[in-house]
């Protein structure tokens, strides 16, 4: 599975590109050859033989002639972005060779630094959920429950109507909306992201943050986009353990850890997983993860349904097994991995879900590298949570609904994370 | 002697292309037992088999155009203990094994696994040292299906029916009497997921003809090994086929 910043990433190229130069002849003859592998490829692979009802070999015959008289790269892509938006689904996307590249060009060209907030649109706003300690943002007093009004003098509020726009009546909404102004935020190291707030008080603010290396360490896996990948665990009072992380990426780091992190809390009444913002990665990860949580053998998160073949998403319980209280917290910005993992979990009883419904993008997919250097992901499977629901346009619904405000985050509130807390400690 | 590489945590990723053969005009076919004991003759005979105590191969793994590599070893010793280590690029470690008994899977991605009915019987099966000698000890049944093309090879196609799981075909050269292709179901934890496997590139080592290449199409995905040594009767560590103590804490659980 596939994290759907991928996504985002690929949509902000195609909105963002300038003057591009034009293709030469050997260009265009690998892109109608990478336009060939894709469309066969999701010929080929697509579980669903009927494609949902859309006529593939009509769109092929549509698309063909266009990619022929596309002059660019950016064209090209967007071209075939178009075609994969035809399928309708999560998961499908083209990334740019210098995007899923090696780690020092994607320094260079994906400009991965951030201001060290993370961000979600509330109410159609975009609200700042969390500050990163000792980052210049942090020093320049910029607080949860903000509001970002405008980045680098651009207003953010009609950028977001029309992504509101576009994914209206969709479960990724939300989260494309977060993406658009992450994005936005991001920039070289060094460099300063100008963005006018709304404080506590309700007064514009200005603030130059400078823009920080991305926490956690960079984790790179086939052709996905490298990506920096963190976790982080707590001891809560109460004695509550906290995990989070930012992707189902870096297994290698990420398991032992989680699992360390579990284990050290055998004897805590309750343990929190926090998945809030976190794509997906790893479908895998998933199943690894579970097995710390579930004593039962023969159980399983859920199925996905190849062409080929149902899939099991099996887990193995892994002595010794945490049997306390488990809360997952959630929100349109968690996907894929995480819905995989949330929504599985929830199925077979073992934890109870908190927070807002999730994106519904959960799709497991492959990433194939084009004949023109550029990388297609594509859905493989379909995905059904244990409980027999699909996941994809629908999300993992809590089972306790909490929507952050910014009236509580301006309080330095978490919501979410208290009614976790109060349900572990009250739970009988 | 080393045809097949049992990499279960591999079938998360892959897929199955259909076999497009079709069968020739009608000819006299061999029997099955005449086919398999053909494959033993080309890749050395009875004798040099049975010199075999033990081996270990090494090679790399790949998933094809997805850029995820990575190496594995792999130990085998009579009768049917078996131990292998995939170490993926930015992944880790992926292990597999059999002390004869007891088969299991343990990776930090999945945690322990200990395989229980047709899983295990799978697993033992592809665990054997001899399996081109001692096949009639796992398989109740095998025949000749007819002649089929591989990949331009004209091929005796071969069904071997286990004695516990599902029917697994095999098909070998006509003229080099050479295992080219299986095809089989592969049971695991996460389903039954149909597989194909062609091997190439037969290399002689301590007069054994074996595989060096393989290429396995799993759920729409292909990956390749490439064996770049096989050691026989080596020397084999003790505790090399001991369960690990995730799999033991299992067991007696």
């Amino acid at each position: 599975m596939r994290s759907l910043r991928l996504i985002a990433i690929v949509l902000a190229f195609a909105a963002f590109a300038g003057a591009q130069p034009a293709l030469t002849a050997e260009q265009k003859r690998l892109n109608l050859e990478s336009f060939e592998f894709i469309w066969s490829t999701i010929r080929d692979q697509n579980w669903d033989p009927t494609f949902g009802g859309v006529n593939w070999t009509a769109v092929h015959d549509e698309f063909r002639p266009r990619i022929e008289r596309a002059t660019t790269m950016p064209e090209t892509r967007s071209l075939m972005g178009q075609m994969l938006g035809r399928l309708g689904k999560s998961h499908f996307a083209i990334i740019p060779a210098d995007i899923y590249g090696d780690l020092g060009s994607h320094e260079e060209a994906g400009g991965s630094a951030t201001a060290g907030l993370d961000v979600r649109v509330l109410e159609s706003r975009a609200i700042v959920t969390s500050v990163e300690e000792d980052s210049p943002a942090a020093a320049h007093g910029v607080h949860p429950g903000w509001e970002i009004l405008n980045i680098d003098g651009k207003e953010l509020a009609p950028r977001l109507e029309k992504v509101a726009e576009l994914y209206h009546g969709m479960t990724t909404r939300e989260l494309y909306m977060a993406r658009t102004v992450l994005a936005k935020l991001a920039g070289e190291e060094g460099s300063l992201a100008r963005v006018e707030f709304r404080d506590g008080s309700g007064a514009r603010v200005s603030k130059e943050i400078e823009r920080i290396h991305p926490q956690g360490s960079l984790a790179k896996f086939g052709y996905l986009p490298p990506s920096y990948v963190w976790i982080k665990s707590r001891k809560l009072a109460g004695d509550l353990g906290y995990v989070a992380f930012n992707l189902f990426l870096d297994p290698a780091r990420l398991m032992p850890q989680f699992g360390d992190a579990v284990h050290s809390w055998a004897q805590c009444a309750g343990i929190v997983i926090d998945l809030r913002g976190n794509p997906g990665g790893l479908g895998i990860m998933a199943m690894g993860m579970a097995g710390w949580f579930i004593d039962k053998p023969d159980q399983k998160l859920g199925t996905m349904y190849t062409r080929q073949a149902p899939v099991k998403f099996a887990v193995n319980p892994r002595p010794p097994v945490y049997r306390g209280a488990l809360a997952i917290l959630v929100d349109a910005s968690s996907a894929s991995t995480s819905e995989v993992f949330a929504g599985g979990m929830k199925d077979l009883g073992r934890a109870r879900i908190f927070g807002t419904r999730t994106a519904g993008a959960a799709l497991p997919s492959a990433i194939d590298l084009l004949p023109n250097g550029d990388a297609l992901q594509h859905a493989l499977a379909d995905y059904i949570s244990e409980g027999g629901r699909t996941l994809e346009g629908v999300g993992v619904i809590p089972d306790v609904e909490v929507k952050l405000t910014r009236e509580a985050l301006l309080a330095g509130r978490d919501a979410v994370l208290e009614a976790a807390i109060e349900w572990i400690r009250t739970r009988k | 002697m080393h045809l097949r590489h049992r990499l279960t945590p591999a079938v998360f990723l892959a897929g199955l292309l259909c076999c497009a053969a079709h069968v020739r005009a009608e000819e006299p076919l061999p029997k099955a037992e005449e086919i398999l004991d053909k494959f033993v003759e080309a890749t050395g005979g009875k004798a040099a088999y049975q010199k075999v105590h033990n081996e270990k191969a090494t090679g790399t793994f790949e998933f094809v155009g997805k850029g995820v590599k990575g190496t594995m070893v792999h130990y085998r010793a009579e009768p049917n203990k078996m131990y292998m280590r995939v170490e993926l690029e930015n992944i880790g470690a992926m292990e597999n094994g059999t002390d004869g008994e007891t088969a299991w899977t343990l990776s930090a991605l999945q945690g322990p696994h200990i395989a229980q009915g047709e899983e295990r019987a799978f697993a033992l099966r592809e665990a054997m040292l001899r399996a081109p000698l001692e096949w009639r000890k796992v398989y109740k049944n095998a025949e000749t299906a007819g002649v089929v093309d591989v990949n331009g090879q004209a091929c005796y196609k071969v069904v071997l029916t286990p004695n516990e799981g599902k029917p697994e075909t095999q098909y070998y050269d006509k003229k080099s009497n050479l295992l080219v292709k299986m095809s089989m179901t592969v049971v695991s934890q996460m389903g039954e997921i149909p597989t194909d496997t062609t091997v190439s590139d037969y290399k002689e080592q301590s007069g054994l003809l074996s595989p060096r290449k393989s290429h396995h199409t799993v759920l729409g995905q292909e990956f390749e090994i490439t064996i770049s040594q096989i050691e026989y009767n080596i020397d084999m560590p003790k505790d090399r086929f001991d369960l690990p103590a995730e799999i033991k804490a299992l067991a007696t659980k």
